[in-house]
């Protein structure tokens, strides 16, 4: 419970610290949201400068961090200048858009990435560890950057799959099923792009912890009682190598709101990644603060489940 | 007695989804449309427009940015209205108005019978109403400041139910002008939230359907976060067309949010949108190639209003600790210097690399498509290289090698800045960065984020050079006061003077004053081609080029008329329609 | 020894690579500066070994480009003049190390002809030369951020497994705050507050110190781990029983043993902030113009006609995998030669 509680409290302070960081960030960048304004020759910089002041603009740093922070502690996150909405809702419908694409991607990531290593663990021969180690390298060096604008280029070349975007224009026109299959296929570049990105990684982890559990004597001993192979590698083998890749998995938990945002610019989804980008452009101070805070937030959830998991499923753990 | 209830339940439905259904009511008794005057078209279709970023708002009276004005401009109507095509002013919500002779009194006759989107009535008390909220000075709304005229906010008196009466401060030029885009607002709905003070936060985009109403040809159906906004025809619009047909045609328009112009280029390629809008040359390339196959058509209107040029700081900078570059204003105060600068950028260059061949060089901050007001007996020197040295030398310059030393011997070197989200301006950055090198000089290019530009030729005057834009709001001249005035907001070389720094400044203040109150255009005119004239002479801005407006629409889109004022393509929606066999939701009064 | 033999292959390749990018003005045929304000988006030159007339040449030669008059940016080869492919020709002037100036390139061809390998941009400039010098600034914020990230991962592995209980946790909190960063955000509030006169030395560097102090964390921790189990082994215990000092013990006994560590970060990391630095300038935030990078290279890909139209603005992407291939084969090399290093 200690332990816990340690990790609760650790995680409110890092919170806290992210926060005042990026208020500070925000102050140093110069320029305000109102900005745009003044090059509008038909607006006169006193309008500029009262409409500043209406939003709090032109106070101190502490007094906005402070009205902030009280008002978070209502559910309150702030209001957006730009789109004239309290911050929650925005971020709301932006995460969820961000948690569709990364959920997706993750679970395909994994689901491919398990058994494909434990396969190639199983199967222990040479040539399949060299395709295994060519192939993860060859993808792993070629940056997400790189994956993303080639992937739009054969889309955009082909017209295949649609070219970026969450829907098509008819969307609501479309009875469900057509709906279902229109966002499945606004999501596979997307999601494409993600998996290409993790899964070098991930087979990798997955087929070097079982290759290392494989060599354990009580392996051998499965084996010397004439138990099949396929029980050996699921039920006997993976969870005794599911240690670190628990706390892969809680990497990746943790990465959901925040990894996606190069995929999401590039491919115009609309997800957090967009929003933040152009909240920081466009200084809308409150959109970026809690944009950050909601990943931040997901980050010591993550890092959070990935401990308990293994507290639940390692029994090794838990003796110590 | 089952089947009269029946019946009676039928009839009460079809009452309330007729009046809720957004097909075009007939003309009532006493109600004055306005007749719109093109060939008659056919009711029916949805008209899909991109655009590049989301709306921030729905309140006409607080909206600044470009997109949200998009939008708004369809929901909403004004009193008098600047023809996009013409650029001259026609009636609109006033059908006529009267000037006094000293021309400080409008007095503006409504059209009768006209009701908002939501059934409602409109009358003067709504036009009070909405000028009270535009010069309300807790709202501070971006267009209070077009109705101060002489120091003092315009007047409004309501005379009776269809008659106001507008009282300026001194008699301004083109004063119907001012009452374009100024969308007259239904007091019956927001009274309330404005004696509460509420008003600010009226009309976000998440504001329900039913709370909102406009007099203009369309009204808000849908919105969905992120993706789009859907408007739905008004029943109750105002114009008709020769056959007494309530217009708009098209039954919706919807707004979609792509994110930058790629994705429009995308979407129209792939047949999804039906206008995109101010494309870029390459972009206008791409799709040209494919127009004719995929039943689409574009249009190069021209050059378009704005325009880019070079500014150089001449801020007064002893207050604020900028030595450095105090240090070089020695060089740009020398007119010499301006004037080699201008003589060796390759314009013809710039046109041709970043705006491939689509646009046009300015040697002055009236566009060549403005008619009305560009003074063509303005010179256009070609580009010579020879000519700038000359300049040059006899500013007391000289070279060592191939650097440029001022008279005292320093290296000329200098920093444009320009916005790095802008890469037109970036782009032109890089090549005058080229040109100015033949003369000697060094320069550096920074582009900088956008807020951080502003900030430092508006704030801190922490710059050296600056590429900027402006320019492309209206053809008038009365809304460049503030960048031509010495006092103005936006007189960017040298900001802040409490009195005309240097004699021409002062000329040019008396010229453009002069030209506000006069009330004829040829004496206007007159007034302004001076001032273009003492432009050209003094170089305070070195002008650089203009883009051409390019637009497309898909060929089965009648009476589209794409203009070079915004919006440039939806500002004639309520007349736009569809060819074709006529659809099945088409319904005629 | 197959990783030797490995390590020697990837080392090899590596070492080429960055000698045609440090040596980039000899290698390049063109200046990545000049403007060919009549070739914009030129595609790559060709050679040719077989000419209009049917005959074999031995030495590849090339055919001029000629702008067309139809569309935009389309051009065609015109076929009058063969001009053959020389090495060791004389072009543009280039410094070396940045003080001898040198006129001799690689390989070249006569003017009126022009290399492109790898075509021009929107301003007509050689994009292979952009590329090579562009090279230059990529690598060396990925060397320079990688040695500053060590340096600080090394420190801080170092103090928080040694002396351990408040300051490691202490530290490990610092580094889990880094790992959590708004780093973007960072970026763009320090890029703008850089005086005017960004000589491009000062922003490179500015650049660089941020990459590389954002990311101390991860390898501050594999430092830790090994300080700590290094700290425990009974040969530690025993020289602190002679006496030994704490700076002793860490210079003598713990610091060898984070060199495998250390070299097998560094050959994974340089690539990452190439990565790092290349995103940054992709998203415009890197060096300013006409200073080249791979990132503001890629950048132009942004725009939909750019890519859509010219695929050959996609070259610096190649760069880029190579020298991550180079870098994560050197890194693989490193671990399994520290495996069996181990065994």
């Amino acid at each position: 419970m200690k332990y816990l509680e340690r990790r609760v409290v650790h995680g409110v302070l890092l919170l806290i610290a992210v926060s005042v960081l990026c208020f500070l960030f925000s102050d140093l960048a110069p320029g305000s949201f109102f900005d745009e304004m003044k090059l509008n020759p038909q607006i006169s910089a006193e309008t500029v400068a009262a409409l500043r002041s209406q939003y709090g603009l032109d106070q101190g740093l502490s007094v906005r961090y402070l009205r902030w922070v009280k008002s978070v502690l209502r559910g309150d996150l702030g209001y957006s200048f730009a789109y004239n909405t309290p911050v929650r809702s925005l971020l709301v419908i932006r995460a969820r858009n961000t948690l569709l694409l990364t959920t997706t991607a993750t679970l395909v990531a994994w689901l491919i990435a398990i058994p494909l290593g434990v396969w190639i663990a199983g199967r222990g021969g040479a040539w399949e560890d060299r395709l295994t180690m060519a192939g993860t390298s060859f993808f792993l060096s070629v940056p997400e950057l790189v994956v993303a604008l080639s992937l739009l280029y054969w889309v955009v070349r082909t017209h295949a799959l649609p070219a970026g975007g969450i829907s098509s224009v008819r969307f609501d026109d479309l009875g469900a099923w057509a709906k279902l299959c229109d966002l499945a296929a606004h999501l596979v570049v997307p999601v494409t792009i993600l998996v290409l990105a993790s899964l070098p990684i991930l087979i990798r982890h997955v087929r070097a912890s079982m290759v290392e559990v494989l060599r354990a004597q009580f392996i051998q001993a499965a084996r010397g009682h004439g138990i099949g192979r396929r029980r050996i590698l699921f039920h006997y083998a993976l969870p005794a190598a599911a240690n670190p890749l628990i706390s892969l998995f809680g990497l990746s938990l943790a990465g959901l709101l925040s990894s996606s945002l190069l995929v999401e610019v590039v491919m115009g989804w609309p997800g957090l990644g967009p929003l933040l980008l152009e909240a920081s452009i466009s200084r809308d101070v409150y959109v970026v603060v809690g944009a950050v805070m909601a990943s931040t937030l997901f980050m010591i959830l993550g890092s959070f489940l990935a401990d308990v998991m293994l507290v639940v499923v390692d029994p090794r753990v838990r003796v110590e | 007695m089952r089947r009269l209830g029946y019946s009676v339940t039928l009839l009460l439905v079809c009452a309330v989804v007729g009046s809720a259904s957004s097909a075009p009511r007939p003309a009532e008794p006493g109600e004055e449309l306005q007749i719109s005057d093109h060939p008659a078209g056919q009711y029916g279709g949805t008209l899909v427009v991109a655009q590049r970023s989301e709306p921030k708002t729905l309140n006409p009276v607080t909206a600044a940015d470009a997109p949200s004005r998009e939008v708004i401009g369809r929901l909403t109507a004004d009193l008098i209205h600047i023809n996009r095509s013409s650029q001259q002013t026609e009636p609109a919500l006033a059908k006529l108005w009267t000037l006094s002779k000293d021309g400080r009194i409008f007095t503006i006759k409504l059209r009768h019978g006209l009701r908002f989107s939501d059934g409602q009535p409109f009358d003067a008390d709504d036009v009070v109403f909405s000028f009270q909220l535009y010069l309300d000075d807790k709202i501070n709304s971006p267009q209070r400041d077009l109705l101060v005229v002489g120091g003092k906010p315009i007047e409004v008196h309501k005379i009776d139910q269809y008659t106001v009466r507008f009282t300026l401060a001194q008699p301004y030029a083109a004063a119907q002008r001012i009452f374009d885009s100024l969308a007259m607002m239904p007091r019956h709905l927001l009274q309330n939230s404005y004696q509460q003070g509420k008003f600010t936060q009226a009309w976000t985009l998440t504001t329900s359907p039913a709370e909102m109403a406009g007099m203009g040809p369309f009204r808000v159906k849908q919105y969905v976060p992120g993706q789009k906004i859907v408007l739905e025809r008004n029943p109750y619009y105002w114009k008709a067309d020769r056959s007494h047909h309530r217009l708009p045609y098209l039954d919706q328009l919807t707004f979609l949010f792509v994110g930058n112009e790629d994705a429009q280029v995308i979407r129209f390629q792939a047949g999804e949108t039906d206008i995109i809008s101010r494309m870029s040359a390459e972009s206008y390339a791409l799709l040209s190639q494919q127009a004719s196959s995929r039943g689409t058509e574009l249009f190069d209107l021209g050059p378009s209003l704005e325009y880019n040029f070079l500014v150089f700081n001449l801020n007064d900078l002893s207050s604020k600790k900028l030595a450095g570059i105090a240090a070089k204003q020695a060089w740009f105060q020398d007119l010499k210097f301006r004037q080699a600068i201008s003589a060796a950028i390759d314009r013809d260059a710039i046109v041709k690399l970043v705006y491939a061949g689509r646009g046009a060089a300015l040697w002055g901050n009236v566009s060549p498509s403005n008619k009305f007001w560009v003074d063509q007996s303005l010179p256009h020197p070609p580009r010579s290289l020879e000519k700038a040295r000359e300049l040059l030398k006899a500013a007391g310059f000289s070279w060592r090698g191939d650097a440029l030393l001022d008279p005292r011997g320093q290296a000329v070197e200098f920093s444009i800045i320009a916005s790095s989200s802008n890469t037109q301006r970036t782009k032109m950055a890089v090549l005058i960065q080229d040109d100015l090198s033949k003369l000697g000089m060094n320069v550096h290019v920074a582009p900088l984020e956008f807020r951080d530009v502003v900030n430092r030729v508006f704030q801190t005057y922490d710059y050296e050079v600056s590429i900027m834009g402006l320019g492309g709001g209206d053809a008038d001249p009365n809304p460049e006061m503030n960048v031509w005035l010495s006092s103005g907001g936006t007189h960017l070389w040298h900001l802040g003077e409490v009195k005309p720094a240097t004699d021409w400044e002062a000329q040019i203040d008396q010229l453009m004053q002069k030209q506000m109150v006069t009330l004829k255009y040829k004496d206007r005119k007159h007034l302004y081609d001076q001032v273009q004239e003492i432009i050209a002479a003094n170089v305070p801005y070195v002008f650089l080029a203009t883009p051409d407006v390019m637009v497309g629409a898909k060929k089965s889109l009648a009476n589209f008329k794409p203009a070079i004022l915004d919006s440039n393509t939806l500002w004639n929606v309520d007349e736009l329609y569809y060819w074709g066999p006529a659809s099945s939701s088409g319904a005629r009064p | 020894m197959a990783a030797r033999r490995k390590l020697m292959v990837a080392a090899i390749f590596l070492l080429s690579l960055h000698g045609a990018i440090l040596f980039a003005g000899f290698v390049a045929p063109q200046d990545p500066a000049v403007q060919n304000r009549d070739f914009p988006f030129v595609p790559p030159t060709r050679l040719h070994f077989v000419d209009a007339g049917g005959r074999i040449h031995l030495r590849p030669f090339v055919y001029p480009w000629v702008a067309r008059r139809d569309g935009l940016y389309q051009y065609e080869e015109s076929r009058e003049h063969e001009y053959p492919l020389h090495l060791f020709v004389p072009g543009p002037r280039y410094l070396i190390a940045g003080c001898l100036a040198a006129h001799t390139h690689l390989f070249g061809v006569e003017w009126p002809a022009q290399l492109f390998l790898a075509g021009t941009d929107n301003y007509g400039r050689d994009q292979f030369s952009r590329i090579l010098f562009g090279g230059q600034i990529s690598l060396a914020a990925g060397l320079l951020a990688t040695a500053i990230s060590l340096f600080f991962g090394l420190f801080m592995g170092c103090v928080s497994g040694f002396y351990g209980k408040w300051m490691d946790e202490s530290a490990m909190r610092l580094a889990e705050l880094f790992l959590v960063l708004p780093w973007l955000y960072l970026l763009l509030a320090v890029r703008s507050f850089l005086p005017l006169h960004v000589s491009s030395t000062q922003t490179f560097l500015l650049l660089v110190a941020v990459i590389g102090t954002v990311g101390w964390a991860r390898p501050a921790r594999l430092i830790r781990g090994v300080v700590l189990s290094t700290k425990s082994r009974k040969y530690v215990l025993a020289s602190r029983g002679f006496g030994a000092s704490n700076a002793y013990i860490l210079r003598r006994h713990v610091l060898p043993h984070t060199y495998g560590i250390l070299l097998t970060q560094a050959a994974l990391l340089v690539p990452q902030y190439v990565i790092a630095e290349v995103t940054l300038s992709f998203f415009g935030l890197g060096l300013s113009e006409p200073m080249p990078s791979w990132g503001s290279l890629l950048a132009s890909l942004q725009q939909y006609n750019v890519l859509v139209s010219y695929w050959w603005m996609f070259a610096p992407a190649i760069a880029l995998v190579l020298v991550t291939i180079g870098y994560l084969s050197v890194a693989n090399a490193f671990e399994q030669q520290l495996q069996s290093d181990s065994i």
